[in-house]
């Protein structure tokens, strides 16, 4: 009798500390979901603007005489904040190459408003990266620079290589380049857009620029359960892991910074890129200059996604046929779309290729 | 999705047993549904429910536009065209001073090269 009075409160004790933990646990989670952790956090300066787009150059962290010569330019998506390549303290593309000597600069493309609509690939690779280019020399001091482009921004970079051949770019480093569309059914964003009654001209008829929140929905319908269900579920299965859950919180906040796409480079990406495959069947036109793939001459280094389901392998792997770089080569990495440079796996993998890589071709 | 932490099944522990149920029950979902949206006909049906919806809304979006514009006008003040078109101009004046702040950096780097090389010519003029 007198043990079983003593076990009762204890018995309390335990259901309600189980109760407090799970009430912690939830507000924990309710908090992951509905604010925004700190990423980005690498000293940078602005050095150029115009309209939305901005240069900005990384303060650099080792001394002026471990520098690689050959200064670094980041070219980002045109429809996602370029954050991700700088995402958390401790885990960071930007702060992993400053570490390593890199004088580094970033585009960042801005979001497009209404004035911005009838802005096409033709700007951002012609109008706008000269002019990123232009200042980068001058604050650099360099005539030469290498470029990494990653998604559309690499799609950017290879129109711009091809274009401007010898405006001193010595490096190429393309990551989940979108480029070649000859096989409509491979992913599921080609057999989409491709198909006859996706019109993407009503879209920007009727809505202008693209909102972020339909390319956002786009991206996750890809994997739909992975997305709206099993991201949550693991975020709480591991909800008292700190290391997860920043992780967690880092890429959360990246992903909830949408921007809308200005409606002409959409109406262009979806007709003359997606349907017309114009890049690769060399018919594209930009500002009145015909595109040859043989005219990009850079070292470039191509890095595939083995898992994307965004920017399958197939569309990335036959520029290097179409190049006239004599120093190529296609590096595959196991992993996805933003894992490859943002997954806990990019700092042993991704990142030690590609600075070796450049190392080697920064002198 | 899944743990993949068979190596640490314990009989006794029923809730990793649900929790590995659920995780294989997701992940059969999971291949279920990136099937299902790579196929023609949901790329067939998700275009053609963006085409109605857009058209659906098209009208209502169209008279919102229409009364803000008109009671704009009518108080005077500058419309969404409006404030569109001025934007423009002002990236144009931006790509402007963007030249010239270009020459600039060459003017300047000119200058700096031939004072250096003034500088080094009366170094090395004897005393």
């Amino acid at each position: 009798m007198n043990k079983t009075t003593n076990a009762l409160p204890s018995q309390f004790n335990e259901i309600g500390n189980e109760w407090h933990n799970a009430v912690q646990r939830a507000q924990r989670f309710n908090r992951l979901l509905t604010t925004d952790a700190d990423i980005a956090q690498t000293p940078k300066e602005l050095v150029w603007a115009l309209n939305k787009a901005k240069l900005y150059h990384y303060v650099p962290v080792v001394p002026e005489a471990e520098r690689k010569p050959v200064p670094l330019l980041m070219v980002f998506a045109i429809m996602n904040r370029p954050h991700v390549l700088d995402l958390r303290p401790g885990h960071s593309f930007v702060e992993y190459m400053l570490k390593r000597g890199y004088d580094l600069y970033l585009l960042d493309w801005g979001a497009p408003g209404p004035e911005d609509q009838g802005m096409k690939f033709d700007d951002y690779a012609l109008e706008y990266l000269p002019r990123v280019i232009r200042k980068l020399k001058a604050v650099s001091g360099s005539s030469e620079f290498s470029m990494l482009g990653w998604c559309l921004g690499a799609l950017i970079s290879t129109l711009y290589a091809s274009l401007r051949p010898d405006d001193g770019l010595k490096n190429l480093i393309l990551l989940t380049a979108p480029l070649d569309f000859t096989d409509k059914t491979a992913g599921a964003f080609t057999r989409w857009t491709s198909n006859a009654s996706f019109n993407p001209d009503l879209i920007v008829e009727k809505l202008g620029n693209v909102p972020g929140e339909m390319i956002d929905a786009g991206a996750k319908l890809l994997k739909p359960v992975e997305n709206y269900v099993g991201s949550y579920v693991m975020l709480w299965d591991n909800i008292d892991n700190p290391g997860t859950t920043e992780a967690w919180h880092a890429m959360n906040t990246w992903v909830r910074d949408i921007i809308p796409m200005a409606g002409s480079a959409y109406k262009q990406l979806i007709n003359e890129f997606y349907k017309e495959n114009r890049l690769i069947e060399g018919s594209l036109v930009i500002r009145g200059e015909h595109v040859k793939l043989s005219n990009l001459t850079a070292n470039l280094l191509n890095v595939i996604a083995e898992s994307d389901h965004i920017t399958p392998p197939c569309q990335s792997e036959r520029i290097m046929d179409l190049v006239g770089s004599s120093d190529k080569e296609v590096f595959r990495v196991r992993g996805g779309h933003i894992g490859i440079m943002a997954g806990r796996g990019a700092e042993k993998s991704t990142w030690p290729h590609i600075e070796s890589w450049l190392a080697a071709r920064s002198a | 999705m899944s743990s993949g932490n068979n190596e640490s099944f314990n009989p006794f522990d029923p809730s990793q047993m649900f929790k590995d149920m659920r995780n294989a029950g997701m992940d059969a979902w999971a291949k279920t549904m990136v099937e299902l949206v790579n196929t023609d006909a949901y790329a067939e049906a998700s275009g053609s429910m963006l085409d109605a919806w857009l058209g659906g809304s098209g009208p209502f979006r169209d008279a919102v536009e229409s009364a803000t514009t008109n009671t704009l006008n009518n108080l005077n003040m500058p419309n969404r065209d409006d404030i569109t078109r001025l934007a423009e101009r002002m990236t144009n004046i931006e790509m402007r001073l963007d030249d010239l702040d270009a020459k600039l950096d060459e003017l300047l780097l000119v200058v700096r090269s031939s004072s250096g090389e003034h500088h080094r010519d009366r170094e090395e003029e004897p005393s």
